[in-house]
């Protein structure tokens, strides 16, 4: 019975589609079945993480084999503890964006199929957290890639063409180079089942493969999830997409497409290939093993990503402009642990940099989130986004600042807020690793995170002086201010809040998450890939 | 290795040579066209690695299998993988032209380089 539990948000998301679709031509019947399936999507994750992670009788994980064919001839849906983890962050935001589209976006936009495409933008989410399959992993990506472009496409101004061009052409890019990775890595191991990979790869001689060329494959595999993580230097088409899709999508792709990008190299480097023996042969790389590499590249894009984010968010215009160089440089934060992670032996801190990043990925969309609905907020009351134009918002709106403001303190990281958690604990696997392996690059990483906290101080603070103290002008004093609207954000900061204070069952989760992510042979266990085995 | 496998090798080189070159260039149709070309040089890696053997007699089901016993055949797996991988990039190149027009309705030029 646990495994229909799988499938479930899959099917609710599917259906979400459909009936949004269908009911296009009532406007408040879409839009009332758009929020409804939105909270049942939340619900079947609800339900997922309960009975497969969080119950006391949970058996952990579960497999779903669709079709009822045996692994590793089908498809398989895997839901462990980081599957549930990163699909409780996407019901999350997704239901606050959809809550927040229904007053935001004008209803004439509503009606262009703007529904269908964010249940489309669930289901392609979904499907890459739960799949147990790397060519299953591409067809999900791309479902989520083709909603995205028309998304950033979707006001369908010039400069709006111009972003979603770019952002089309970078992912096919991005898109060939995944499937050669795909396809050599079948080539090579002679599955694509992620648990039977596992199998194969621990025991090669056994299983009369070479694994030599999985090191250059992976290679690939890192510059594709990076392009979709928006790391640097693949990271500028965020800013223009960001800046042209609408705020709740925005929302959407800040706080959970670009974790799709970094829970794939979690998934694949850390419960893939992690054991296995098969370096690429470079001088300055030390081991054998993909993580080898994975180490060096992601701490230099993570150290470049935290740079270039934090001073084009200090030096952005608009909110929203701040916002996604912001979520460039949040992204990094991300990416240093998960560095951390690669780079350790030891399994203590390997497990502590994947809590780490998955903590701050959690706080990440959830601020993330609220900070892109109040830049939706101010922009639908004032019609502006500039700080230059906006200023006193302070006054004429408390519970909208406050929302603000609670968001921009939880991205700084002030305690009791969900950030500082995330902020502590990416510090803490940073010093631990300077101070069990000294070297220049931890160092390094250690101090631009440091910079980076500065910087994301520096930029909020910029926000909150331009759009919420002073002066109001006339655009803000003339401004209504949607009080649905507010009641959203401030139902969003009071999660932002509720989980720093209740802190303690969201950590034995990500550390059941981060347990799951460097354990293989469970992942094998729970697919159970031996149909394929002679009798 | 079969004679086969180095003509593949080099079509597929060849292929990403030539996509890489027409995504590069100014004239927006150009860059359509290299996503395509890129997306089908995917697809032919794709399904070379299924592995490619001197086609005989008995390797083509259609000729050996009428009244005999079915024959081995190549990996039908990577032919699956490249039907969805069609599908999907003939999707995405129909969108890159749609956007491509539209481009040029707001812009009045096909060159990239002349957007505001």
């Amino acid at each position: 019975m646990t495994e229909q539990f799988v499938v479930a948000p899959l099917v609710v998301a599917l259906l979400g589609v459909v009936l949004t679709l269908v009911l296009r031509r009532r406007p408040l019947v879409q839009r009332a079945a758009s929020l409804g399936g939105t909270v049942a999507y939340a619900a079947a994750v609800g339900l997922l993480a309960w009975r497969v992670v969080l119950a006391p009788d949970a058996p952990g994980a579960a497999a779903y084999q669709l079709g009822g064919w045996p692994a590793p001839f089908g498809i398989t849906l895997v839901a462990d503890a980081l599957s549930a983890f990163m699909l409780v962050i996407a019901a999350a935001v997704g239901l606050a964006a959809v809550a927040a589209s229904i007053r935001v976006v004008d209803r004439a936009n509503q009606r262009v199929f703007y529904h269908p495409l964010f249940h489309g933008l669930l289901v392609g989410v979904t499907g890459s957290f739960l799949t147990g399959d790397l060519f299953n992993l591409f067809v999900w990506f791309e479902v989520m890639l083709l909603v995205s472009y028309v998304f950033v496409a979707f006001y369908g101004g010039p400069e709006h063409t111009a972003a979603a061009f770019r952002y089309l052409v970078l992912n096919v890019f991005g898109s060939a180079v995944f499937l050669l990775a795909v396809g050599g890595l079948y080539a090579t191991v002679g599955t694509l089942n992620m648990a039977d990979m596992v199998r194969r790869l621990s025991d090669p001689v056994a299983y009369g493969i070479d694994p030599a060329p999985v090191g250059g494959l992976t290679a690939l595999l890192i510059g594709t999830f990076a392009l979709k993580a928006g790391l640097v230097p693949f990271q500028f088409w965020v800013p223009g997409a960001y800046r042209a899709a609408p705020l709740p999508v925005a929302a959407m792709l800040a706080g959970v497409t670009k974790k799709v990008g970094m829970y794939a190299i979690v998934r694949l480097f850390f419960t893939v290939f992690g054991n296995a023996e098969a370096g690429v042969d470079l001088p300055w790389i030390p081991g054998a093993s993909p993580l080898a590499l994975l180490a060096p590249l992601l701490l230099a894009m993570g150290i470049a990503s935290i740079l270039v984010g934090g001073f084009g968010a200090v030096g952005g215009d608009t909110v929203d402009e701040l916002l996604a160089y912001s979520s460039i440089g949040q992204v990094g934060f991300i990416a240093i642990p998960v560095a951390v992670a690669a780079a350790t032996t030891s399994a203590s801190l390997r497990r502590f940099g994947i809590l780490a990043a998955l903590v701050y990925a959690l706080h990440h969309a959830l601020a993330k989130t609220l900070l892109f609905l109040s830049a939706a907020t101010i922009q639908g009351a004032t019609g502006t986004n500039r700080l230059a134009d906006l200023g006193g918002l302070a006054g004429r709106s408390p519970p909208l600042a406050g929302a603000f403001l609670v968001g921009s303190l939880s991205l700084i990281g002030v305690p009791p807020l969900t950030g500082f958690f995330g902020k502590l604990f990416v510090f803490e696997a940073s010093i631990r690793r300077v101070v069990t392996t000294p070297g220049a690059g931890g160092m390094a990483g250690l101090a631009v995170l440091f910079l980076g906290a500065l910087l994301t101080i520096a930029y909020t603070t910029r926000a909150w002086l331009g759009g919420f103290w002073g002066q109001a002008p006339p655009a803000v004093e003339r401004a209504r201010i949607d009080p649905a609207q507010v009641a959203v954000l401030v139902a969003l900061s009071a999660v932002v809040v509720g989980v720093g204070l209740g802190f303690d069952p969201v950590y034995r989760f990500a550390d059941a998450a981060a347990t799951a992510a460097v354990d293989g042979s469970a992942y094998v266990e729970t697919v159970d890939p031996a149909g394929g085995d002679p009798v | 290795m079969p004679a086969v496998s180095i003509v593949l090798a080099g079509v597929v080189g060849g292929l990403f040579a030539l996509g890489t070159f027409l995504v590069l260039r100014r004239d927006l149709v150009r860059v359509v066209w290299g996503v395509a070309v890129l997306t089908q040089a995917a697809n032919v890696y794709l399904i070379s690695m299924g592995g490619v053997r001197e086609g005989t007699h008995d390797l083509v089901p259609v000729l050996a299998a009428h009244g005999g016993a079915v024959p081995r055949t190549a990996d039908p797996l990577v032919q699956a993988l490249v039907l969805t991988a069609i599908v999907i990039g003939f999707g995405t190149t129909a969108l890159a032209l749609v956007l491509t027009y539209r481009a040029y309705e707001e812009n009045d030029t096909m060159n990239v380089q002349e957007w505001q």
